[in-house]
């Protein structure tokens, strides 16, 4: 039934990205992508995907312009589709931007508690998580300022509300926030696609639960891995777990309470995927090599974090396969950010010579 | 070899050739000391250039793997977290600190690197994903300055020595062919001249004076003196 009347407002859009979808790096254009010599080489390559957006840069351009210049693509597609789309997933799409948000919120706090020209902080903003607001974040010019009449503004004000007051801003390291602002977030989202009427009970809310509480899992236990060694007690680490997800609550307690790697291991034990990557990465066992592709140490085979982003793109993938769904706007964002990073992987490793570890990059198509 | 120029502005007199004696014997001694001084210089110098040779090779690989853990980096976290690594380092975890080191009175100084115990400004970069690669980048660049600092002491060192050595050199060679031989020259023409007066008092006292007198100032008679 969900499927009825759902072209009436989004069937062009689902037929766009659909065919953004086709338009994603295939594993012959990645063998052909490692194949490459030089920068040079590599941008022809690329011609057919990227020929419009890479056609302005100057001979063997630098990494980073090649990335931001295939993000430029990701941006004006992402703009094209947000323009088109209406109700709710007008909505949806917002809720999208709003991680890179926290993370364009958090540069800006950084930068007022530093008291650098905020101006050139906007620079440095994720053009997606770009708000109307965002420019007025400059005029604050100390934290409370900043918290009391600019933070209230922006989308993400419901996020500071209740968790965060501006002594927080203040005196907890940045790094907390970002992620108190993300588990909100993501909470507020998983919310809203089980709710929305538009939402629940179809497809979307089906695929994005899965990619929601994947999401959690997935911080969840990158935050505790992280925290090891540093200042972070084990109560406000538990506050960063989202309150939803395939371990929670009994696997979030346990990471809460977990001292090392093999507590992790432990933690994530009641989900056999989880646990598979663990076993396969090699965690648990010794505490070393923790994390994908260690440097120089020849650390064989893919990393935990090498995993969950391979598991995400399969995710992201299999979301193309229902069909009415606003999944595969995210899904497809999620695929095309991954793109990126591949380029920008095979791009270094020819830039740098270090053609050995070339093949890391995640294809799933 | 010897000549007006090549004689030090004193009179043939006995005292003055005992002064000149223990001048040219002072002058030996301090040539032996400067040379050997040298020597220890150079032969340090040596090892300093070997050791940068070293040092910028091994330069060169740790700067590769510590530009390629910054690739990682980025391709974890997924963006750029530079500004987020600045703004959140407030002090200097890695510090240098610089002692001296004396070779044959020549004070080189040495930067020795040391990092200050549990500061960990930016422990938290990339808590919610690639938070490991952030501190293994970290911990390679903290290799590669310290390759880096290393090599600076060396070629600190290397520039100093240099200078000493050249100085050093210019004071043996000085000595050995310039100060040495007006000494020695004087010396000499000294003895010949105590020779001859003793003949000359030998064939007879009235002429001696002149002698003497024409001998001081004459050239072509000192000009068979060599050592």
């Amino acid at each position: 039934m969900e499927g009825l009347f759902f072209n009436v407002n989004n069937g062009y859009i689902e037929g766009i990205v659909r065919g953004y979808r086709n338009g994603l790096l295939t594993g012959q254009n990645y063998s052909n992508l490692t194949q490459c010599e030089t920068i040079d080489d590599l941008k022809l390559q690329l011609g057919p995907a990227y020929g419009d957006f890479l056609a302005s840069l100057p001979p063997n351009p630098s990494t980073s312009t090649l990335a931001a210049k295939a993000t430029d693509k990701l941006i004006s597609e992402f703009r094209y589709i947000q323009a088109n789309a209406v109700g709710s997933l007008a909505k949806f799409m917002e809720y999208l931007t709003y991680g890179y948000m926290i993370d364009n919120v958090a540069l800006l706090i950084t930068g007022t508690l530093h008291e650098r020209d905020t101006r050139e902080l906007l620079e440095r903003c994720h053009p997606l998580g770009w708000f109307e607001t965002m420019p007025v974040l400059c005029v604050a010019t100390n934290i409370e300022e900043l918290y009391n009449s600019v933070l209230i503004e922006t989308p993400l004000a419901a996020y500071f509300k209740g968790s965060l007051s501006h002594q927080d801003l203040d005196e907890l390291n940045i790094e907390i926030i970002r992620n108190t602002l993300y588990k909100n977030y993501l909470e507020d989202f998983y919310q809203f696609v089980n709710s929305d009427p538009d939402m629940a009970g179809t497809p979307t809310a089906e695929v994005m639960t899965e990619i929601l509480e994947f999401e959690a899992d997935r911080r969840a236990i990158n935050i505790t891995l992280n925290s090891f060694g540093t200042e972070l007690s084990k109560g406000s680490r538990k506050k960063l777990y989202p309150s939803f997800g395939r371990l929670y609550p009994e696997g979030s307690l346990m990471l809460s309470r977990a001292d090392d790697i093999e507590g992790v291991r432990l933690a994530v034990e009641g989900v056999s995927d989880y646990k598979t990557y663990f076993d396969a990465a090699g965690m648990g066992q010794s505490s070393t090599g923790a994390g994908n592709m260690s440097g120089g140490a020849g650390n064989e085979g893919k990393g935990l974090e090498d995993m969950f982003y391979q598991k995400e793109m399969e995710i992201s993938k299999s979301a193309f396969t229902q069909q009415f769904t606003y999944a595969i706007v995210y899904a497809w964002v999620k695929l095309r950010e991954q793109e990126i990073r591949n380029i920008t992987w095979i791009a270094e490793c020819i830039a740098q010579n270090q053609k050995d570890r070339i093949g890391n990059y995640i294809s799933v198509f | 070899m010897s000549g007006a120029g090549n004689r030090e502005a004193v009179f043939p007199t006995r005292q003055s050739l005992g002064l000149m004696k223990a001048k040219l014997k002072g002058a030996q001694t301090g040539h032996d000391l400067l040379k050997r001084k040298s020597e220890a210089l150079t032969k340090r110098f040596r090892e300093i250039t070997r050791r940068i040779d070293e040092a910028k090779r091994k330069m060169g690989r740790v700067m590769q793997i510590a530009a390629f853990s910054l690739a990682e980096v980025t391709y974890a976290v997924g963006g750029n977290i530079g500004y987020q690594v600045q703004e959140s380092a407030k002090s200097a975890r890695f510090r240098i600190r610089t002692k001296q080191e004396n070779v044959s009175g020549v004070f080189l100084p040495a930067f020795e690197s040391y990092t200050t115990e549990g500061n960990s400004d930016f422990g938290l970069t990339g808590l919610g994903k690639g938070g490991q690669q952030v501190q293994r980048c970290r911990e390679t660049y903290a290799r590669a300055v310290e390759t880096l600092v290393e090599l600076a002491s060396l070629q600190t060192a290397f520039v100093i020595l240099d200078e000493v050595i050249k100085v050093v050199n210019r004071r043996v060679n000085a000595i050995e062919h310039v100060q040495n031989k007006k000494q020695r020259d004087t010396a000499a023409q000294d003895v010949e001249m105590k020779l001859r007066r003793e003949a000359a008092e030998k064939a007879g006292d009235d002429k001696e004076n002149e002698t003497s007198g024409g001998d001081l100032l004459g050239d072509e008679e000192d000009a068979d003196v060599i050592f």
